[in-house]
């Protein structure tokens, strides 16, 4: 099992795509009826549930809420069932407060806060399978929860990491690629206008390999737009034959 | 689209615990086939390589096949070989990573036949493993199905033909589908293949070795070794800090008894050990062969181990040593095995005599390898006694538990023992170095150059190069009789008085293009591999010796270096790099510029391009061409200055002097004066390379090839330190300077050897130069040492060094980009550069040894017919050079030989003094003290020996049937030897070494005729010389030289 060959001579990953395909999408809007807006997705084996409450009154002492925009608040959680080993995670530990703080920093650039000053958006994220590329999966399910609630947004926030190995750039780490402890970069990107929302990197890369990775990431993140594009067109359309438009 | 599957996987933990994995496989409908019968060539896009169109069949190899038979798989006459994807994996995970290194390296190679199906990735061809199915099983299926799936794929068109050693998978899938054959191994060789005689023979031992090895393990006897530990628990224990992970080496004059395990990178840091860990006695060494990478646990202190500090010879097995060793160092178990590094080995088999004795089981039969270091291997066979006398080469299947020797087979014969063919193909193997001739196909990418169809300058290559061939005096200046001129050199006055220094280079890369089968063919081999009566060229002799090369008189096409010095202060003012097509003026030799240099124009006659012209002109041009060289030494003086300010080893112009000195009395090269021209021309060299490295370096700062020599470690100078101690010298290491300056000063008026090997002994300490890819390291890391020069590459030979094509492609590829135009030819990535220059270290190393070993075994033979007790030349003087507890090292300048010489024999007689102060044995005890030895006999009288004195020895040669055979020393006299004649023949009585190898060859020869063995006639030319230039540049003469300093080392490092 030593080194295990993450990318073949003929350029085959360890699942069988190529450097700069993506694994499969799956994702559903309005997933649960009593929060203002919900999603669930699939990437690959990564499974992620987002739910949005807000924007509402500040809950909580009233001295946190900002006079110009909106309070983002995120909380991320992952089930014990999550991983390979079943692991118990107290509530609130270093991992969670972290991605919390990345989910926030990302939908406080997306959101347009300054609509709704002196109030609150929750979003709730809970990751159900982790099979690598989790942060991605926590953006795109929450961008898609956001939608749904029906809260402004300057564009989709959409996400997907990348890493690199052998002198070239994979999008989309499954947990075996990432496991193997090369680079990881992940990104939060608005599409449309290709602003960052949230750059992230693990380990060291020289320099000159940044732009690369960076490309395939920004690739897989605009390949990313286009299936959610399709899952919330999808959506309207269901809803909209349901209201009996 | 791809479609999403899930495997589960069921793996065991560390801690026993199972652990459920899932993972995602994804199928695609559309997998490169690699055929050229492809149905769908558009939708399946190839690139790379494809299967010949001219085969009969396609052959896919089972994985059991594969893992077993590769060797076989890998004969050029096996065409379409198909690999499915799910064999290759097979042999990854179940015969570890040289196997696998070895089976992509043969998909990668332009020249087999053979392709690999990512079979797993298809969806028609994916099959998932059944519930309670045995993996082989799922394999042997998977593989079937996909043989089916491609035979449909190239529209029926072309059989197929399914290899297995599975019976039942023959049964069940041999008539299933028409158009598939399932077989065999053994039936498909003689079916199709009945005329591979040699294949048939590699699968009759492959399977001989494999049945031995199974009715083995039916025995199982008990255990001669301890089980290796899992890989996971190797793992962690390294992770841990519990054991410790290094590379083993044997040490070959105790192979028996002491290997050492050298650390490798974090774990030597972690474990704080400064030293490395020696490995004593079989047991200990559990089945670890030299060079595989081990993992060792550390034994208790109260365990340790010196390593013996006396002489020995490897015949005698496990003799207890009975002088106290060394102090105790580290000392350690193998416990598991990481990498096994097994290539194939050359061995002997046991005389008839021996035979017997091994008794009962006269199918399997123990043989022993050339190299000392490798144990004896077991191997199964029949033809033991037709074997007998010739040299064989084996490969190693496996080593159990159960087993005190590894298991083998036999691979092919060689050459009879003692054959002089026999012997250097014997040293060739040893150092893996292959010297097939070179293909049709590669011969056809040649240009032509004969007298009927002349090769030309071409019109289009014309207007794209500078053209120098008016503008500027070229001329080249070589050993004589050399025929690979790569460089030339030019200087010249420019109009505002400034000088214009040239150095051009042979365009060697204009006619090897990248990825060509020349280029593949040279890559491969890596450099020009000198052996002391023949060379195997990495280039064709069209190109090295005509079409690239820069001889007088004709034009040629070069890459050139161009530099605009200040008139007065030689200060660089620009420099210019390019193409150019040049006409080189004259090819001088080394004696004939010096005299130029000198101005002593009586030479004249013998530079042939001046021979039909009138005195006048002659005179004319003869002082034009006296003013370049002695502008050219002007500036190279400069530019020497200038790097010694910066603390340049001022070593290896000594040096070379030194070493030249040291193999003068074999290699006749060069006369004993260096001449100044030598260091001019190596002067403009290696200011070429440096400036060459600065703009490729430039250019491509993460994938260009520089050479590198690290500063030496402060600890291995200690012995040199010691040494001059003890004949009242300091020795200053801290700097490479002061490092010179004390060597320069550490002269004994009365005895010029003395400052030699001490300059000997400090090259020995230094490390070896290296090429590396500029990505790899760190900016500070480029540094040269022995050169001070803060990047430096191979630019000037590209002829005789692979290297120095791939600085030529990247120095195109700079000019290129500087110019903005697109660049031609994809440069190496930093991680394949670094893969390559691994590959080009490996071979220089290996060269350099097999150069070595050849000298080694001239020099046998010829001693061979001498009776020592006799011959006059078999008594020589000698000087000690280091000493042993009971012996001394001794080097005999006369032959270039060092060797060891006892004071204490094996029935523990020590040398006394007898009459005329010649040496014999009698009774005693030995003395070991730091700088000399005292050997006292029972009867009182004692013989001290120091170090640096002069004696007396005799040289004899020790016969091994196995091995090569060695020179034996042996003490004569405490008195320098005086030679009868010595007063007239001072200056000479050095023997040749082209005289030394003609006179060996003749007698191999005149043996070989009598015996009516056939022999191969060789030119009788190619003993005069090498005609070819051998290290030219100064540096290129430190590292050989390096290297035969090595010759000791190894040995040292036992001792």
């Amino acid at each position: 099992m030593a080194g295990l060959e993450l990318l073949s001579d003929q350029g085959y990953r360890v699942d069988g795509r190529r450097a700069g395909e993506l694994r499969k999408i799956q994702a559903r809007m309005g997933v649960f009826a009593q929060a203002d807006g919900s999603a669930y997705i699939e990437q690959g084996n990564t499974k992620a549930l987002a739910v949005v409450y807000g924007p509402h009154e500040i809950r909580g002492s009233r001295s946190r809420a900002l006079p110009d925009r909106a309070l983002v608040n995120c909380q991320y959680s992952s089930a014990t069932f999550s991983t390979g080993e079943r692991k118990r995670r107290a509530h609130g530990d270093r991992k969670s407060c972290e991605m919390g703080l990345q989910l926030r920093q990302t939908f406080e650039a997306a959101i347009l806060t300054q609509l709704h000053p002196r109030s609150q958006i929750d979003i709730y994220v809970q990751v159900l399978q982790a099979d690598g590329g989790t942060y991605a999966a926590c953006v795109n399910a929450a961008t898609l929860a956001v939608l749904d609630a029906g809260i402004p947004m300057r564009d989709f926030v959409c996400a997907c990491s990348a890493g690199f190995v052998d002198g070239t750039a994979l999008a989309d780490l499954s947990h075996v690629e990432e496991a193997a402890g090369g680079p990881q970069l992940a990104l939060a990107l608005l599409p449309a206008s290709g602003q960052i929302a949230l750059l992230e990197m693990d380990a060291r890369l020289h320099e000159d390999h940044l732009e690369w990775v960076l490309e395939a990431a920004a690739q897989a993140a605009r390949d990313v737009h286009t299936l959610l594009d399709r899952v919330v067109r999808q959506h309207v359309r269901e809803a909209s034959i349901l209201l009996g438009d | 689209m791809l479609q999403k599957r899930e495997k589960v996987l069921l793996l065991r933990t560390f801690r026993g615990r199972t652990l459920r994995i899932v993972r995602e496989h994804y199928l695609r409908a559309c997998v490169p086939c690699h055929s050229p019968l492809c149905a769908l060539p558009a939708a399946c896009s190839h690139d790379g390589k494809l299967l010949s169109s001219d085969v009969t069949h396609y052959v896919i190899p089972d994985w059991k096949v594969v893992q077993d038979y590769l060797e076989i798989l890998e004969f050029p006459e096996l065409k379409g070989i198909i690999f499915m994807q799910t064999a290759c994996q097979a042999v990854q995970h179940q015969r570890g990573r040289r196997q696998y290194n070895r089976l992509r390296s043969l998909l990668k190679d332009t020249r087999h036949d053979c392709i690999l199906f990512a079979n797993e990735f298809q969806e028609q061809c994916y099959l998932p493993r059944e519930k309670g199915e045995a993996v082989e099983k799922w394999q042997t299926r998977s593989i079937y199905n996909a043989a089916v799936w491609y035979y449909h794929h190239c529209g029926d068109r072309m059989p197929i033909v399914m290899v297995t050693e599975d019976a039942e998978a023959i049964e069940q899938y041999g008539s299933e589908t028409q158009g598939v054959f399932v077989i065999s191994f053994k039936d498909y060789l003689d079916n199709f293949w009945p005329d591979l005689s040699a294949a048939h023979e590699l699968c009759e031992s492959i399977l001989q070795s494999r049945r031995a090895r199974e009715s083995e393990s039916q025995e199982s006897h008990g255990r001669e070794y301890a089980e290796h530990l899992p890989l996971e628990v190797l793992e962690a224990g390294i992770r841990l800090g519990r054991y410790v992970q290094g590379t083993l080496n044997v040490n070959k004059y105790r192979a028996q008894i002491e290997a050492f395990v050298r650390l490798q990178g974090a774990s030597s840091k972690d474990s704080g050990l400064a030293s490395d860990i020696l490995i004593h006695g079989m047991k200990a060494r559990n089945r670890a062969i030299h060079g595989d990478v081990v993992v060792v646990e550390l034994l208790p202190k109260g365990e340790w181990k010196g390593r013996t500090g006396a002489l020995c010879d490897n015949d005698s097995e496990d003799k207890a040593s009975s002088e106290a060793p060394s102090e105790p160092m580290p000392t350690g178990r193998v416990v598991g095995i990481l990498q096994k590094n097994w290539r194939d080995y050359v061995v002997t088999f046991p005389s008839k005599e021996e035979v017997q004795s091994q008794g009962k089981n006269a199918q399997k039969i123990l043989v022993t390898p050339w190299d000392y270091r490798i144990p004896k291997i077991r191997i199964s066979t029949q033809q033991a006694e037709a074997l007998q006398d010739f040299r064989v080469i084996v490969h190693i299947d496996s080593w159990e538990s159960t087993s005190l020797y590894p298991n083998g087979h036999f691979v092919r014969v060689l050459g009879r023992i003692g054959d002089l063919e026999g012997e250097i193909a014997t040293i060739l193997v040893e150092n893996s170095i292959s010297v097939t001739p070179f293909s049709e196909a590669q011969l056809c990418e040649t240009p032509v150059n004969t007298p009927e169809k002349p090769w030309q300058v071409s019109a289009e290559e014309e207007r794209r190069r500078r053209d120098l061939r008016r503008t500027h005096l070229v001329f080249s200046i070589d050993p004589k009789g050399c025929e690979d001129v790569d460089d030339a050199l030019s200087v010249r006055t420019l109009s505002n008085g400034d000088l214009e220094l040239g150095v051009h280079i042979a365009d060697v890369t204009h006619f090897v293009a990248s990825n060509s089968y020349i280029d593949v063919k040279a890559r491969t081999r890596a450099t020009t591999y000198y052996l002391a009566d023949r060379r195997y060229d990495m280039l064709p002799s069209v190109l090295s010796a005509d079409l690239c090369s820069l001889l007088g008189g004709v034009d040629r096409y070069a890459v050139s270096v161009m530099w605009q010095l200040d008139k007065t202060s030689y200060e660089i003012k620009t420099v210019w790099y390019g193409r150019t097509i040049i006409r080189s003026a004259y090819k001088l030799c080394y004696e004939a510029a010096q005299e130029l240099l000198d101005r002593n124009f009586g030479i004249v006659d013998e530079i042939p391009e001046l021979k039909n012209l009138d005195e006048k002109s002659k005179q004319a041009r003869l002082e034009e061409l006296a003013g370049a060289i002695e502008r050219l030494t002007d500036i190279a003086r400069h530019v020497r200055a200038k790097r010694n300010r910066c603390g340049a080893l001022e070593l290896e112009g000594v040096e070379v002097r030194v070493q030249l000195d040291d193999k003068n009395n074999i290699h006749d090269l060069i006369p004993k004066q260096p001449l100044e021209v030598h260091e001019t021309v190596a002067e403009c060299m290696i200011l070429a390379n440096h400036w060459v490295a600065k703009k490729i370096w430039e250019s491509f700062p993460h994938q260009a090839l520089l050479r590198q020599h690290p500063p030496p470690h402060q600890e291995f100078f200690a012995e040199l330190r010691k040494c001059a101690a003890a004949k009242g010298f300091t020795i200053d290491t801290r700097s490479n300077k002061a490092l010179a300056d004390s060597l320069d000063k550490a002269e004994d008026p009365t005895d010029p050897m003395v400052n030699r090997l001490l300059r000997s002994m400090a090259t020995q300490a230094m490390s070896n130069a290296l090429y590396f890819s500029s990505g790899s390291c760190a900016e500070e890391e480029f540094h040269h040492y022995g050169l001070a020069l803060g990047k430096y590459t191979h630019f000037t030979s590209p002829i005789r060094r692979y290297s120095d094509i791939i600085v030529h492609r990247l120095l195109m590829a700079a000019i290129a980009k500087d110019e903005k135009m697109e660049l031609k030819e994809n440069l190496l990535s930093n991680k394949d550069l670094e893969e390559l220059c691994r590959h080009i270290n490996n071979r220089n190393r290996a060269a350099q040894h097999a150069q070595k070993q050849s000298t080694e075994l001239f020099q046998c033979m010829y001693f061979k017919d001498k009776d020592p007790e006799t011959e006059e030349r078999c008594i020589a003087d000698g000087i000690i050079y280091s000493i042993r507890t009971n012996g001394v090292l001794v080097f005999i300048p006369r032959f270039g030989i060092k060797g060891a010489a006892y004071l204490k024999n094996k029935d523990c007689l020590v040398m006394a003094c007898g009459r005329d102060s010649c040496l014999e044995w009698k009774p005693g005890s030995l003395q070991r003290f730091q700088d000399r030895i005292i050997s006292t006999t029972t009867g009182g009288e004692s013989v001290t020996l120091h170090l640096f004195d002069h004696v007396t020895v005799r040289i004899s040669v020790q016969a091994s049937r196995c091995h090569s055979d060695t020179i034996r020393l042996e003490l004569v006299s405490n008195k320098p030897h005086k030679d009868p004649n010595s007063e007239l023949s001072q200056p000479s009585p050095l023997l040749l070494k082209s005289d030394l190898v003609r006179e060996v060859t003749r007698c191999a020869e005149e043996a070989q005729l009598a015996q009516e063995v056939v022999a191969h006639a060789i030119p009788e030319e190619e003993y005069l010389e090498y005609r070819q230039t051998k290290g030219r540049s100064l540096y290129m003469l430190l590292e050989e030289i390096r290297d035969l300093a090595l010759l000791d080392v190894s040995g040292d490092c036992g001792m």
